[in-house]
């Protein structure tokens, strides 16, 4: 039997867990994009129209378990300024390049890279290979879309930041700065296990593990993200938002439906989460069933302190066999203990050089 | 004849119901006939104190006088006492004593079922026909339970692995393949990784449900023994399951010792 306590890190018992989906595909094997190559619309192309599958009270059926895993970036690469679509011929170049660096992974494990959650801080050499775990981006099933960014638009990047919110945090990672490690609050929020950017809202990709289950009950639609055992009760029976004074790292989400779309409204952020230093986050996201296996997931963020204007982002979500599997992140969390006892050995022998 | 039925039908209701006998009420139906279980809930016991009950007594933080101390509660174990092995009942008392320390309550680690049912926080009940999904707030431990052929789990986990099946106005859920590292309570009671745990979720009255769980666990029991309470709908206009990310509130207990000393 595997117990999740005894591996060594969380990431690895969330491997382990991985390794048993059976629906990972065969190693190298990507699937192809041509199924999915048309940036998703509500209604198919060639003018055929299509009723979305209902549940027993009438609402489209969003049920399943689905991955928003994607290669496309949240911001446009600069090389890209501009274009907005992939052409198809483009789409399928990407695609045979992904395979190609699956390959190179697989055969040579991946490149050291900075795990520490610091920005800056210089990439490791610890060993640590998603692709052995079948972690790797590339080894599960792809939302491909043409689209060059999530974000939408010509610009396809998140808009400047007003001055005040520039100042702001400026002010915050001048007094973060060689803090880092001090104690577990100056941490990342992932690295703490408290929550994670990808749960949003919006639901953005994960490095791995970019799975959600969605269930509709009476009055609620829940979202449950498998990184890291989140869940959005979302009522859609016209209760309003948690009074104003309550603020929670994943905002308040409250539903409705519009046609064959959900819409998520979601407010009371901390000033933490999912976009820090935003301290009046906005969210409105969509959900519509685009076929089967597809739902186009649209969102709008907006913070009038934050940035100078809203902006927008989609993405295609498709369905995936199998189920969400536990992902017990705090119940393990050696790094954050390891990370900071390594913080104090290395001031100790800091301090015993200085005192030579 | 006619006065002797009449007679018997008020003797019938009279009567109170025993414990074996299936409750009368029927709770409304989800669209394909199932009872209705969706809603928030809670339990309103001191199980998550001591499954056996207990007498009032002092808290173990004496700043926190009356605030946290342990309140006095009947137990929801039929028949009163757990049937540990005789080995396993000195462990309990082992764990007993160090509660403080030892408990996965405080650490705030994933509960395990059935201890997440009477944690005294809500759970939201999401049902749907094929997969029912049940969310705590405290934690935000979550479930899944599967309503469909069942399956088998791929690895043990803190949450363990749910199979549900409906007998007539029951919810019934087998659960496997949790770890050994849950406990039922902050006495210390505690089970191995052969646990086995069948729930039954009984609608009563509109707003009230009655909650069993039997409980097997032949390393650590000399037979299965069952626990009983009822759950009560959380009726407050707007109510609402909130977040209660307890990891934060464990981080100096877990991480103050490796926190960097102050130079000033």
């Amino acid at each position: 039997m595997i117990r999740r306590s005894l591996v060594s890190t969380t990431t690895l018992a969330a491997m382990i867990a991985v390794l048993l989906i059976a629906q990972a595909p065969a190693a190298g094997q990507v699937q192809s994009p041509a199924t999915k190559a048309a940036p998703v619309k509500p209604t198919p192309a060639g003018g055929k129209s299509w009723t979305p599958p209902r549940t027993p009270d009438g609402k489209p059926d969003l049920q399943g378990v689905w991955t928003n895993n994607t290669v496309t970036p949240l911001e446009r690469p600069k090389e890209l300024a501009g274009k907005e679509f992939y052409t198809e011929a483009e789409l399928r170049a990407l695609a045979k390049q992904e395979r190609e660096r699956l390959a190179q992974v697989e055969d040579e494990g991946q490149p050291p890279a900075n795990h520490s959650g610091v920005e800056g801080a210089p990439a490791d050499d610890v060993h640590y290979d998603f692709s052995q775990f079948g972690l790797d981006r590339g080894q599960a099933k792809l939302a491909w879309n043409r689209r060059t960014s999530i974000i939408v638009g010509p610009q396809g990047t998140v808009p400047p930041l007003t001055p005040d919110a520039r100042k702001r945090l400026a002010e915050i990672r001048a007094k973060a700065k060689g803090h880092e490690f001090d104690g577990p609050e100056n941490l990342p929020l992932g690295a703490r296990c408290l929550a994670r950017p990808n749960v949003g809202p919006p639901l953005l990709p994960s490095a791995y593990n970019s799975n959600l289950q969605i269930v509709q009950g009476a009055g609620y639609v829940a979202i449950e993200t498998e990184m890291i055992h989140d869940v959005r009760t979302i009522p859609t029976d016209g209760r309003p938002h948690i009074p104003e004074s309550i603020h929670q790292w994943y905002g308040d989400s409250v539903g409705h439906w519009e046609d064959n779309t959900l819409v998520i409204d979601t407010t009371n952020f901390t000033e933490l989460t999912p976009f820090k230093g935003a301290q009046n986050l906005h969210v409105i996201e969509r959900l519509t069933l685009a076929d089967e296996d597809t739902i186009l997931y649209q969102f709008t963020v907006e913070d009038p302190g934050m940035w100078t204007k809203p902006w927008s982002g989609e993405l295609p979500i498709t369905k995936i066999d199998g189920q969400l599997y536990e992902y017990a992140c705090h119940e393990a969390n050696s790094p954050l203990a390891n990370t900071l006892r390594g913080a104090r050995v290395a001031e100790e022998r800091a301090a015993n050089k200085s005192a030579k | 004849m006619i006065a002797g039925v009449a007679v018997l039908c008020v003797l019938s209701l009279a009567a109170p119901p025993s414990a074996a006998q299936a409750p009368a009420y029927r709770a409304p139906r989800t669209a394909n006939g199932k009872p209705e279980l969706s809603g928030i809930w809670q339990a309103l016991n001191t199980a998550d104190w001591d499954l056996e009950g207990q007498a009032a007594a002092a808290g173990p933080v004496p700043s926190l006088g009356a605030v946290f101390a342990k309140p006095p509660g009947l137990g929801v174990v039929e028949g009163g006492e757990i049937p540990y092995l005789p080995a396993m009942a000195a462990k309990k008392k082992e764990n007993q004593a160090n509660w403080v320390k030892l408990d996965p309550e405080v650490k705030c680690y994933l509960p395990g079922v059935p201890r997440a049912t009477y944690l005294p926080y809500p759970f939201q009940i999401v049902q749907s026909q094929n997969t029912i999904l049940i969310s705590y707030e405290y934690a935000g431990a979550v479930r899944i339970i599967n309503m469909g052929a069942p399956t088998k789990a791929p690895a043990d986990s803190w949450m363990g692995w749910s199979n549900g099946h409906w007998e007539g106005e029951t919810l019934v859920v087998d659960v496997t393949s949790q770890n050994e590292d849950t406990w039922f309570d902050r006495s210390g009671n505690f089970h191995s990784d052969a646990l086995h745990v069948v729930e039954r979720y009984t609608p009563r009255s509109a707003d009230t449900l009655n909650y069993e769980a039997t409980i097997e666990d032949p390393k650590i029991f000399s037979r299965p023994w069952k626990i009983s309470m009822p759950l009560y709908r959380r009726v407050e206009k707007n109510v609402r399951l909130l977040e209660y990310k307890c990891p934060e509130f464990a981080e100096e207990l877990l991480y103050g010792p490796l926190r960097k000393k102050s130079s000033n």
